[in-house]
Formats: C-alpha cells, structure tokens, sequence
C-alpha cells in the first residue's frame, strides 16, 4: 500500500530572501555604473540549447549559458530598464505583501517615457518575458516575487490548509474543492489526513471520483490539473511531495497530450527548465490510461483514432503519430514500459480517454479501475 | 554651251545643300530639338576653343528668342580674341575643307563641319544671313552678315559695317535665324547641353537666356583654363587604309618608308623591316586557294610566326621580300589604294608600343569636382581619373568619372555623358557609358535604389578617335577595353560613396544610439533608487556621465563638417 514518506524539504517562503536579493542586484548595477563601468544583467539562456535532462535527479535542468544585458548596448538598453522596472515593482510588492497578476504587473509599469512617444511596455508580451528573465537571474519564483499567474486546478480530500488567515479541510468545501490560487508559496500544510495524491488531468473525472467517495475510501487526496497542470498545482505537487512526503500517481487520458502532462509534472518542462527543481517531482509514478489497459479492460470499442498521418505513410508522420516519436525519444520515456506503451500507440492508432472507462460503468474508474491498479503497483514509472 | 554652264552650276547648288541633307544625322541636324541644340554647341563650342587658346576665361551668353511657331533667333556672345575681319568668311564660311576632321586631335569639334555648319543650316531653314559682331579689342568692331556661297563653297561676307570700338570691347556675337526647330526643356534640349557643358568646363561662365526670357546661370568655379591639346601622330594600330592613302599624298618624305618613320608614332626603321616580312607573308597567304589553309596561317601569323611562315615558301619567300622592299623605297604619293591596305593590315598583326597620351586632355579630376559642385551642388562628390588605355590593340583612351550625390540633387539617378568633353545627349540606351553604369552592383555601395538614389555620374571619354556606335556621334561603341576602364572608374568613385555614406550612418546611428540611451536613464535611476534607496538625482547623474564618457569620441568625429571629408575623398 501507498503511505506517506518522510520529508525532504521544508516550508521554505520566505520574503526577506526575495528583498535581498533584488537589494544586491541594484547595488552590484550602481556600483558599476559609480565606477564608469558599463553595467549589465546576466540572464540564463532561455531556449532548447540551454536545456538538458539530468539523469541523476531526473529533472529537466537549464545550462549555464548566459546572456549579457548591458546598458550601453543600444540593442540591450530597453530590455535593461525593462528589468530593473519590473525589479523595483517586485520589491514594492513583496515588501507590502501584496500579490499581483501578470496582467496587472504590466498595466502598473506601462507609462510613456517622457520626452518620447515610447512606453516603457508595449505590450505584456514585453513584461511577461522579463518577469521570466528575473525569475531565472535570481532564482525565485515568480511566486515568490508576488506575481501570480491564471489559476487553474483544484483539490479535494483530508488535508487541513492555512491560506493567510484561513484555515480549512480542503474535503469539506463541497464538491468543487479548493480552487489552488496562482502562488502557493505561503500556504502551509496544517494536517495531512491521505496516504497519497492522485493528479487527474480532467475535471470530469476528478467529480467523478470525488462523487464517487473515491477519496474517503482510498485515503487520496484528488488533484485536478484540467489539462495541462499550471505552475501553481505543479508547485502544490512537488510541495505535497517534498513537504509532505505524499506519493504522486498521475491519472491523465491514454495520449500523447495526457502523456506530456505527465511528463511536465515529473520532469518538468523545457520552457521553465530553470525552475524544475521547485515545479518537477519525478517520483511521480503514472497509473493510467495506458494501452494495456484496453485489452485487459476491454476497452476495444471505446478508443478514438489518432490524429495525424502514421510513419509508414506518405507525408507522416503528423499530428499525434508525431508527438508520440517525440515522446519516445524523451529520455525519461526510455525505460522499457513506457517504450511498449508509446509503440502499441504507434501500432494501433488509437488512443483512450480516461472517461472511456464510464464503458463499463461510471463507478468502475472508483470501485475498481484505480483502487486494483494502486494496490497492485501496476504503475508506469 | 552656256546652257551646260548653268545646268552644271545648278547641279553644284544642289550637291551642297543635297551634301547637307544627306549628311544631316552626322552633322547633328536631325530632329527639331537636336538642330537647336547643334547650332549653340557649334556656337559655343567655337568660343570655348577661341578662349582657350587665346588662354582667356570663357564667358559666354546664350540667347534663344523665339520668334514665330519653330522659328527662333540664337544668339550667342563670347568675351574670346575676337575674329580678325580678314579672317571671318574663313571661320563661318569654310563648308566642307574640314578643318579638324582629319587632324590627329582631340577635339571637341569632331562633330562635323562647325559653325559654318550652323551658318549653312540657318541659311537653309530661314534664308538669312548670320549676323557676326566681332571685335579684336582694338578700335573698331565689325558687323558682317555673312552667307555660304554654295557655288563657290566658301564663305560670303553680304554686308559689312564699322562702328568704333570706344571701350575696347573684345569678343564675338553672332546671331542665327533658324527654321523648323524647337526649344524644350528636356534632356536633349539646349539647357541640359549647357548645363552638362557648364559641368565640364568649370572655368566657363556660362548664361542662358530662355525664349521666355528666363535667365539661367551657370557661374564659372575654376580659375584655371586648360591646356589645348596638342596633335599627335596617329599610331599604326589606329588608322584606317584611307588615313595612309591620304597621308601618303600629302607628305613631303620622298620614300614610303621614310613617310611611315616620320608619319606615325612608335615606327622604326627595324620596325620597317617586321613590317616587309608581314606584308610579304599577308601576300603568300593569299595566294594559298584552299580556305583552310588561308585561315589557318593568318592564324599563325597572328600568333607571331612570321618567319617561319615566310621559310616554309623558301625561294619565294625571298622574291616576294625583294618586291616588298622595293615598295617601301617608291615614292609616297604612288603608293596605291591596295598597298596602303596591304600595310594597314600588316598593322594589325603587328606589336607595336602603346601609343604616347600627352595627346590627351582630361578634364582632371579637381575640375570634375568643380563642376559638379558648382552646378549641382551635391553632399559628397568625387571624381577618378584613369591613366590612359587603348583599345582594339592601339588607340588611346582615358576615362573620367565624376560622382555627385544628395545636397540639391533631386532623387533620381543622372548620367552625364561625354566624349571629349562635348556632352552626348542622345541615343542613351546604345553608349557603353549607360552599359557600365548599369552593370555595376550599386547595393554593394550602399546604393539600395539607383534609378531613386539622388545620385549624377558623369563619364568622360577621351580619346583621338572615340568609336561612336553611328555617325549621328551621340554614343560610344562597346568596346572592351573602355567598358572595363568605365566600369573600374564607377567601381572606385562609387567605393568612396560607401566610405561616405557609411560614415554618415554611423554618425547619425551614434547620435540616435546617445538619444536612446539617454531617454532610459530616467526610468532607471527611479528603479534603481527604489531597489537600493540611493537618492534619484544622484543615480542619474552617474548614468549620464557613463553615457558622456561613451560618446566622447564620436563627438569629436560629428565637429568635422561634412564637406572636409568630401574635400579629402575628391
């Protein structure tokens, strides 16, 4: 049986950490400047070629490429006061305590520069990238630094939470759950009553499951990412993880996309490869939907095709056959498992979807699908 | 038999104007707008020569005065020496001698027949006399009304008049009544001509008065009057079998071969000898029948094997040389038309030294610069004066190129052509100037457009002989060698464009990157202040001065007008 683990990382949300560091970055860019130097940022390298996948923590983790902003470079020059901007916001945020959403942080620096007909953001496909830049410069959240993206994904089971001044048991909200807000960085863990996290890629089966009085019987706590999981669950996750000890099992549809859910959650992604090791938790083990589950369940009526044209045919391949070759050459697919599942794709053509299951009856997912799959470890790692 | 008199009489009226009219193209009166623009070239190209071997600084005045539909009066003043009375039916009279034709110069007045071209052409359209004013500076001036006597072929003076002359006025005037022509102000028009004159000869001043009374100046922005050019000898590779034929009868040598010595340029005696055995071999190849044969030994003689050509004939050889010999020894004036070929293609086959060029005049690359300053007043100009060449083996040419960009010019690309300075005006399309322009990859130059660039090249060809494509003489023939020479000229005026242009960019780029710096630094020093509580003021302070420290340099350079750098590039 699943049971929680010891943890390996502590409540860690602390703002003073995030102030000095901003402190440090605006005196280091004084002091050259006092010094007629030229001053400049160094920011990691975003993009593929600064990525690679360590194979000792199984995460997806960002090189050490760096790129250079310097002020006197004409083509640097707006980028530069564009960062050290959105700096100074932060530290006005996180010193007063309050949170603002990217849309927000854009809106609260765009002004025109005067003298000129330029703003200072044009757009917020301007900020949200130096957001990013100071992200991966200083090694913070964006949560931490009081910015908050669109939250998405919810929680339902035993768990007591502290938000603020509230304190409540996430099983007692009613059916829709706890709704997970854009940063989880200050929400505390009061008391853990589950043995293990199950992440559902789709509301309908979360409800499903919830309805089904899945997570009393099992002891779960349910986690729904609707679709792909947003930096705030994925963050809830890895802390439920680390924090608490809590095993992850990923519960997505049989498909490349369900599949690349997974891998997001475990391994982290390529576009926040400098922030896996606070997102990712590749402990995180995989229950279903697999391929073998639909001839051992039966399921052979209930699949959909794959999009896209296979390999062997002219012009292929595309669309989900190509994702799924993708997907085979990931290096955390190459164990032997999940080559099988990704082949037997490949060779059916099909894919299954979690609510596929409702075939046999809606509480077979909650009665015996999940509960016989986690007893039985028939996980995918 | 008086009645042939009069028919024969008649039969020579009509063979000069009949000459006339059938050599209108090659005199330049075709078209009504080129006629006019004949008569003012012919006109002012006189006072220019006047002036410039009397060594006086040209001023000359064009007036048109329109005086019916087609139908105008040209006159035209010069402040030149002035035409001595005994001298005046000479000068506007002398039809078809030719003066110039066959003289070994560069001249500007290749263009036929003169003024009394102009004469014969007013005479023609409108039926009157050409008025000359003229005086020498001394006590009187002239008045003569003079007509070409076609009967006689030479210059009538029909009226004659003397004024005193109480402030020692020195020049000429001379007013044409002309027919059937029209003035516009086009490219082939008389303004374009005196414009494009004006920039070719910077120590002219040169006014025109347009019919609608319109006063244009072209003022003079050099002091300096040019050489006249001198005569030289024409070079083997350059004449043609009636230059020698014609040569030969003239000459005063009493042996062939002393007239070729002292006729030509670069013949020795030894090279007399290289010529008999060229001649000797030219007349046993063609003996040969066989075609094959022929060709194939022409192409060997080609290559230089003359002697073995001449040893593979033996004893023949040996005659056909005595005979050779021989003909070098007679007397020129019996040399005849087929001998005279003979030579002339010897010649080709011959090597001989490039010909001298002291011969040749070009306007220099200063006087370029002058004029299309001057008259144009552009941004950058440069000029490229290439050493002399020759092309089809021995005739020297030299290329000039000037180039004027932005200030006052308008946007869009202007080819100035010439041939010994006389601007070309027609047939565009056909010159190899306009080819070589063309072909030259402007972008690489920092032309992005050249047909929008406000861009104006001038190209000057100079040569004793320019090969025009027709008679009409308005282009230059593609001939190799002078499309490579205007093209290298482009290549190099236009290189010093990009040096320019490029320095321009920079400094425009330096002091728009110093702008955009600087308009951030507000912005900063208010982030920065806010991340380490340093006071506003003083972080802004700090950045300006990093940006001045930056842009110390580039200051200095933007002080240096930019006109010295253009001085330096000319």
């Amino acid at each position: 049986m699943l049971k929680r683990e010891k943890p390996k990382e502590r409540f860690g949300y602390d703002p003073q950490k995030v102030l000095r560091k901003l402190e440090e970055l605006g005196k280091e860019i004084l002091e050259e400047v006092r010094q007629g130097k030229n001053p400049y940022l160094d920011i990691p390298t975003r993009g593929l070629n600064n990525v690679y996948f360590d194979e000792v923590k199984r995460v997806i983790r960002m090189g050490d490429k760096l790129s250079r902003r310097y002020f006197l470079n004409v083509a640097h020059a707006r980028k530069f006061m564009q960062t050290l901007l959105i700096a100074a916001y932060v530290k006005r945020l996180v010193s007063e305590g309050k949170h603002a959403s990217l849309r927000e942080a854009y809106y609260a620096n765009k002004h025109t520069i005067p003298g000129t007909k330029e703003n200072t953001f044009e757009d917020q496909s301007e900020s949200d990238p130096v957001i990013e830049d100071l992200e991966r410069m200083l090694g913070v959240l964006r949560e931490e630094m009081h910015l908050t993206a669109d939250r998405r994904g919810y929680v339902y089971g035993d768990i007591t939470i502290r938000d603020g001044e509230d304190e409540f048991n996430t099983s007692k909200l009613g059916m829709g759950g706890w709704a997970v807000p854009g940063t989880v960085e200050h929400i505390q863990f009061v008391d853990i009553n589950v043995d293990y996290a199950l992440v559902v890629e789709t509301a309908a089966m979360a409800d499903r499951l919830i309805e089904e009085k899945f997570p009393k019987k099992e002891r779960a706590l349910i986690i729904a990412t609707q679709g792909q999981a947003s930096r705030g669950v994925r963050r809830l996750i890895h802390r439920l993880h680390y924090e608490e000890g809590l095993p992850i099992i990923v519960f997505t549809d049989g498909d490349p996309y369900g599949w690349y859910i997974y891998s997001t959650i475990k391994q982290g992604s390529i576009n926040l490869a400098y922030l896996s090791e606070k997102l990712a938790t590749p402990e995180a083990k995989f229950v279903g939907m697999t391929m073998d589950d639909i001839k051992k369940y039966g399921l052979e009526n209930v699949t959909e095709k794959l999009k896209g044209i296979p390999p062997n045919k002219k012009g292929g391949p595309t669309g989900d056959y190509k994702r799924i070759i993708e997907e085979m050459n990931y290096p955390w697919f190459q164990t032997k498992e999940w080559q099988r599942q990704l082949k037997l794709a490949l060779e059916w053509g099909v894919r299954i979807e979690q609510q596929a299951l409702a075939n046999k009856s809606l509480e077979f997912v909650a009665k015996k699908y999940l509960p016989e799959k986690i007893a039985n470890e028939e996980l995918l790692p | 038999m008086a009645k042939a008199k009069e028919l024969f009489k008649e039969f020579k009226i009509q063979s000069v104007s009949e000459f006339f009219r059938r050599n209108a193209a090659m005199l330049g009166y075709t078209g009504k707008i080129r006629s006019l623009t004949t008569v003012v070239h012919e006109a002012v190209t006189n006072s220019l020569d006047a002036c410039e071997e009397a060594g006086i600084l040209p001023y000359v005045r064009v007036e048109i005065e329109e005086l019916g539909r087609e139908h105008y009066k040209i006159i035209v003043e010069d402040n030149g020496p002035g035409i001595p009375e005994k001298f005046i039916t000479h000068v506007f009279g002398k039809m078809l001698a030719g003066t110039k034709a066959h003289r070994n110069i560069q001249s500007r007045g290749q263009q036929g027949i003169g003024i009394s071209g102009a004469v014969m052409f007013a005479q023609i359209t409108s039926g009157k006399a050409t008025r000359v004013i003229t005086s020498t500076g001394g006590d009187e001036i002239i008045e003569a009304w003079v007509k070409i006597d076609v009967e006689k072929n030479e210059g009538k003076i029909v009226k004659k008049l003397k004024h005193p002359n109480p402030t020692g006025w020195r020049g000429t005037r001379i007013e044409l009544e002309v027919k059937n022509v029209k003035y516009v102000r086009s490219k082939q028009g008389v303004f374009w001509y005196l414009k494009l004159t004006a920039i070719a000869n910077p120590h002219a001043h040169i006014e025109l008065i347009e019919p609608d009374g319109k006063l244009i100046v072209f003022p003079r922005s050099s002091e300096e009057i040019p050489k006249p050019p001198v005569e030289m000898k024409p070079h083997p590779k350059g004449v043609m079998t009636d230059d020698v034929y014609r040569m030969a009868k003239k000459t005063r040598k009493n042996t062939v071969k002393r007239f070729l010595i002292s006729e030509f340029s670069r013949i020795s005696g030894k090279k007399i000898d290289e010529l008999i055995k060229y001649i000797a071999a030219i007349r046993l190849i063609n003996s040969e029948e066989d075609k094959r044969i022929k060709d194939e030994l022409s192409e060997r003689l080609a290559k230089g094997e003359v002697d073995l050509i001449l040893r593979s004939y033996g004893r023949r050889a040996k005659k056909i040389i005595k005979e050779v010999q021989k003909l070098m020894e007679k007397p020129p004036e019996k040399l005849s038309w087929h001998e005279a070929e003979e030579i002339v293609e010897a010649f080709k086959y011959m090597k001989f030294l490039a010909p001298p060029t002291h011969g040749l005049r070009p306007i220099g690359e200063e006087n370029i610069v002058k004029g299309l300053t001057g008259i144009l007043k552009p941004e950058f100009v440069t000029a490229v004066t290439r050493p002399p060449k020759v092309y089809r083996g021995g005739i020297p040419f030299q290329v000039e190129v000037g180039l004027a960009y932005g200030g006052e010019l308008e946007s869009s690309f202007n080819l100035l052509r010439y041939a010994n300075r006389v601007p070309l005006l027609f047939d565009a399309g056909a010159c190899v100037t306009t080819m070589a322009a063309r072909s030259v990859d402007w972008k690489r130059y920092k032309v992005e457009d050249l047909d929008r660039a406000p861009l104006t090249l001038l190209i000057n060809v100079i040569s004793v002989h320019v090969p025009y494509t027709s008679t009409g003489k308005q282009s230059i023939a593609n001939e190799d060698e002078i499309y490579d020479e205007i093209r290298l000229a482009i290549m190099e005026a236009a290189r010093r464009l990009q040096t320019y242009l490029s320095g321009k960019h920079r400094r425009l780029y330096q002091v728009r990157r110093k702008k955009t710096l600087q308009k951030y630094v507000p912005e900063i020093a208010r982030a920065l202040s806010i991340l380490t509580g340093e006071p506003e003021e003083k972080i802004k302070e700090y950045f300006i001065s990093l940006i001045e420290k930056k842009f110390e340099t580039v200051e200095e350079a933007l002080e240096q007008p930019v006109e010295a750098e253009a001085d330096v590039e000319a």
